[in-house]
């Protein structure tokens, strides 16, 4: 199968994905009516079947550890924290899930979701059964929610200080970096079932040849799509974390 | 304002009570603005050194196939003239300045622990005496200023030079990190009312970030150092590739900490130019909130743009691709700030003082260097011009700027001239443009020298300048000149960032910044303190448990992991952690005030430490006792390293808790008392916490597999 041809034809038809997005959005706006903010949500829901369903699905589905690694920060960082920008300003927690917001629950989540779905076994059981990688992406968007519920929630009494959500993404950054480090540079294979895909689609001829990613190159790939393009997603918010700070009159400045 | 009496001078270096009995007053010093002048000395003496050792390098190769220098003598020269430069020039004078003017721009009366900060200075020229005894002990090192593996390994410098290199920067590193606890501390704990964290002279900020860079890189070389060491004197194998080791990895470990130390060295100079550019330009600095904030992105970015030093080690497409576009991007944030200096003198009226020359001097070289920076981003540019004249241009550009010896090496790069080579043969134009740049090393000397003559004539003979003598509104300018031992009689309130301005101009005062409160929260000294010495102990470990899995996945031949006995090191294990617990009971019982119990449960925490010990030392004896010790094979070398360096770290923390109970034996706590010892228990819980790393990586990982 050429470039061209595996571009337009990988894309996947999931009828219960599509459905549950419509119901989402449906559900979205009799929730929030006006006060939500649905430009928000659609991306949401955009990037989300966008990682589920485009031809990165069908390469990170056994053939490339690096597309699994897209999917990944797709669905841990962007999608969440598009979700949690999409909910009125008004949104809070029920009480019963009170016990989320503490930072350290949050910062335990966003690491863990990345150091977790790592671990040799769990990686390859994601690609091999279709019911760990539901269970999977459900949780990658649920932790990642909890991650950024320190820094992107709606009101803010229910976000961190800024010094203090500096503090957490900058530790977070660094904890997925060390995690990118060791897979740029491990020898052996971190997610086996990469090594040797399954040609299901007759792309693996185009993919080691015309594109050059033999596995070893495709895991460096992967490491180093956790370690550089994700920490400037935590640099971008560290940013808006400063201009946070410096922008709001009413905070007390010297939080710390 | 004008006097210029003799005695002037000697009143300067000694207070008059000092005179009669105080002859070390200077030695014993702990007052912030005497270590900043000793720093300041001892950068110039090394500067002087360090540009001598340059001076011959040049005559050498003023003309080509020139023998005056033997190529060993050479390469000596070229490693200390740039360990030197970096280590004990640079390094020093920028401490020196943030010493000097920090603790006076939050209207401190002294860095937060003056006794550290003392220390910190003087492990400058010990540093020095031990990297300089080198030659004494058969010949400086011969390595180069990174001293790459395999070459810097015992094989191939048999010599004591690399290990002086090697313990010299390892002693210059701590005191670097012992510097930037103490402005962390300084900046987070000391600051006057009102100077809230939005309000700081930006030249307080940007060192302020600055020091953590400082915290997070130099811990990296040290770890890089220890291997280093332990492989010359234990005959480890952690850089040698024959037995398993990895000569890249110590590239990897070096410039992990090399390109944060390029912004270590830099960020001092650009708070200066921050400070500098708005009072000649008599405006506020444009964009206060942009320097601030690029500042901080560019301490995040220098973390994750080494590889672009190693572009032609072979790292593979990929990582070299990933590195040139994170190189790339740290070029926006500098532009950022160069951005923000030019619009801050676009309008104004400014004033062309010799300062302010030298700022825009260093914007026009700044820039063309930065230019030249970023072209070291572009892989295959790189690959031309890495290892030649070029590259030495490029950053001595950046740090001196001196036109006449660097721009013509730009051109002797691109010509093909290699660095570090001792001569070369007579090929079109290398000759004249190598002695162009030689006789321009000789300008900068006299300029140098000038320099120093300034300061001497200036000292004895020059004119008072005054307190304030170019109408300057950051705190440093509201005490006398010089500042009294501790530096303020009274502040002015401070609710902007130009509190002298806003004295000074009642009617017109710049808005204020934040909430108009004059209240500041300042956490305790001792606990920031810890917590960013815990912050560099975390990355000092990090590398090495990196080491250790690095090898770990590259399995040799000889002893592995199942020589280990997990079920005894879990028992000592559960002791080390139930020390964290009777620590904290411990804790509970001095806030109570039951000193009985507290010494009780802190004599427990010190014997579970101890029970610990003991369990390690069983644990080496039997390794021992079947043949394995360092040297065995990367196994070995590893996990004493990683296990070696934990149990000492437990040591230090017994040590330190002994003491406390012997403090407490003795007698109540003084005021005080107890923060620092729940400062002392921060560091006993995070040696538990990363005993918990290595009990995972050591003893755990290779039981799932």
């Amino acid at each position: 199968m050429t470039t061209y041809q595996f571009l337009t034809t990988a894309w996947r038809w999931n009828s219960t994905l599509l459905l549950f997005s419509a119901l989402a959005f449906a559900g979205y706006f009799l929730a929030f009516r006006r006060r939500g903010r649905p430009a928000y949500f659609g991306a949401a829901l955009v990037i989300f079947l966008f990682a589920l369903l485009s031809p990165v699905s069908a390469l990170a589905n056994g053939y490339l550890f690096s597309a699994h690694m897209v999917q990944h920060i797709l669905l841990v960082l962007i999608v969440p924290a598009l979700l949690l920008l999409s909910l009125p300003r008004s949104f809070s927690l029920p009480r019963s899930l009170a016990a989320l917001s503490y930072p350290f629950i949050g910062w335990i989540a966003g690491v863990g979701a990345m150091w977790l779905w790592h671990a040799p076994a769990l990686c390859n059981a994601a690609t091999a059964s279709r019911a760990v990688f539901a269970i999977q992406t459900t949780s990658l968007l649920l932790m990642g929610s909890v991650f950024w519920w320190q820094v992107l929630a709606p009101r803010d009494v229910d976000r961190l200080s800024p010094a203090a959500g500096i503090v957490y993404l900058f530790t977070a950054c660094t904890a997925c970096s060390i995690l990118g480090i060791i897979l740029t540079f491990a020898p052996v294979s971190i997610c086996p079932v990469y090594q040797q895909p399954v040609d299901r689609l007759g792309m693996l001829g185009t993919i080691r040849g015309n594109w050059g990613l033999t596995s070893d190159r495709d895991q460096q790939i992967g490491g180093l799509l956790m370690w550089v393009p994700m920490c400037l997603i935590y640099l971008t918010a560290i940013l808006a974390q400063l201009a946070r700070w410096h922008s709001d009159p009413t905070r007390a400045p010297g939080e710390i | 304002m004008n006097g210029t009496t003799a005695a002037a001078p000697l009143a300067m270096v000694l207070d008059p009570a000092e005179r009669g009995h105080h002859r070390l007053a200077w030695l014993s010093t702990v007052d912030h603005k005497r270590i900043a002048i000793l720093y300041l000395l001892a950068g110039l003496f090394f500067f002087v050194v360090g540009g001598i050792e340059a001076l011959f390098m040049r005559l050498q190769l003023a003309l080509p196939n020139n023998h005056f220098l033997q190529p060993d003598t050479y390469n000596q020269l070229f490693t200390m003239h740039g360990t030197t430069m970096i280590f004990l020039v640079i390094m020093p004078l920028s401490f020196g300045f943030v010493n000097y003017f920090l603790p006076l721009q939050i209207g401190a009366r002294d860095m937060a622990f003056p006794r550290l900060n003392a220390l910190g200075f003087w492990l400058v020229p010990f540093g020095g005496i031990l990297l300089h005894f080198s030659v004494l002990a058969g010949g400086a090192p011969a390595v180069g200023w990174f001293s790459y593996t395999p070459l810097s390994e015992t094989p191939y410098s048999s010599t004591l030079g690399v290990d002086y290199w090697a313990v010299a920067i390892f002693v210059l590193g701590i005191g670097s990190i012992s510097f930037a606890i103490n402005t962390i501390a300084t900046v987070i704990s000391r600051r006057a009312p009102g100077m809230t964290m939005r309000r700081l002279p930006l030249f307080t900020w940007i060192n302020f970030v600055n020091a953590f860079i400082i915290i997070l890189a130099l811990p990296v070389l040290n770890a890089g150092l220890a291997m280093l060491l332990i492989d010359r004197q234990l005959e480890g194998h952690f850089f040698l590739p024959f037995h398993g080791g990895s000569a890249v990895l110590w590239q990897h470990i070096f410039w992990a900490f090399g390109h944060p130390e390029v912004y270590i060295m830099v960020l001092p100079a650009f708070g200066i130019v921050s400070e500098v550019i708005p009072v000649f330009s008599r405006k506020p600095i444009f964009g206060y909130e942009f320097v601030a904030g690029s500042t901080v992105a560019i301490a995040i970015l220098s973390m994750s743009v080494w590889g672009h030093h190693m572009f032609t080690v072979g790292m593979g497409r990929a990582a070299d691709s990933f590195f040139a576009i994170t190189s790339l991007l740290i070029a926006i944030p500098t532009g950022v700030k160069v951005l923000s200096w030019t619009a801050t003198m676009l309008g104004g009226r400014i004033r062309f003082d010799v300062p302010m020359l030298c700022c825009i001097a260093f914007l026009i070289q700044f820039l063309c260097a930065g230019i030249t920076g970023i072209s070291h981003a572009v892989v295959p540019l790189d690959w031309q011009t890495k290892n030649s004249y070029f590259l030495i241009a490029h950053f001595h550009f950046v740090v001196v700027g001196f036109n006449m010896t660097f721009i013509i090496q730009h051109f002797l790069g691109l010509y093909g001239m290699p660095r570090r080579v001792f001569t070369y043969p007579d090929l079109p134009h290398w000759a004249w443009m190598n002695m162009l740049s030689t006789a321009g090393a000789f300008f900068m000397a006299a300029a140098s020298l000038i320099l120093v003559w300034n300061l001497v004539v200036s000292f004895f003979r020059g004119k008072i300048a005054g307190d304030n003598p170019w109408n300057a509104w950051t705190l440093e300018w509201a005490t006398t000149s010089p500042p009294p031992h501790e530096n303020f009689d009274a502040l002015p309130p401070i609710r902007s960032r130009r509190p002298l301005w806003d004295i000074a101009n009642p009617d017109r005062p710049d808005p204020v910044v934040g909430k108009d409160t004059s209240e500041i929260e300042s956490p305790d000294k001792n606990k920031v303190g810890i917590l960013t010495f815990i912050l560099s102990e975390a990355g000092f470990f990090a590398v090495l448990l990196l080491a250790y899995l690095f090898f770990y996945a590259r399995p040799q031949p000889g002893p592995g992991p199942r020589e280990l006995a997990v079920g005894r090191t879990l028992v000592f294990s559960l002791c080390l952690f139930a020390s964290s617990f009777t620590f904290w009971r411990s804790e509970i019982a001095m806030s109570k005030r039951h000193r009985g119990s507290m010494l009780g449960w802190l004599a427990l925490t010190i014997a579970l430490g101890g029970v610990f010990l003991i369990g390690q030392g069983i644990e080496y004896w039997k390794l021992f006792q079947t043949g394995v010790d360092v040297s065995t094979n990367l196994f070995a070398t590893t996990f004493f390293t990683l296990t070696g360096f934990h149990g000492l770290h437990v040591l230090l923390g017994l040590v330190a808790l002994l003491i406390f109970l012997w403090l407490a034996w003795l007698g109540d706590f003084a005021l005080g008392g107890e923060s620092a010892f729940a400062a002392a228990g921060y560091y006993w819980h995070f040696v538990d916490i990363v005993w918990v790393f290595v009990l995972l990586t050591v003893y755990i990982l290779p039981l799932l597999r």
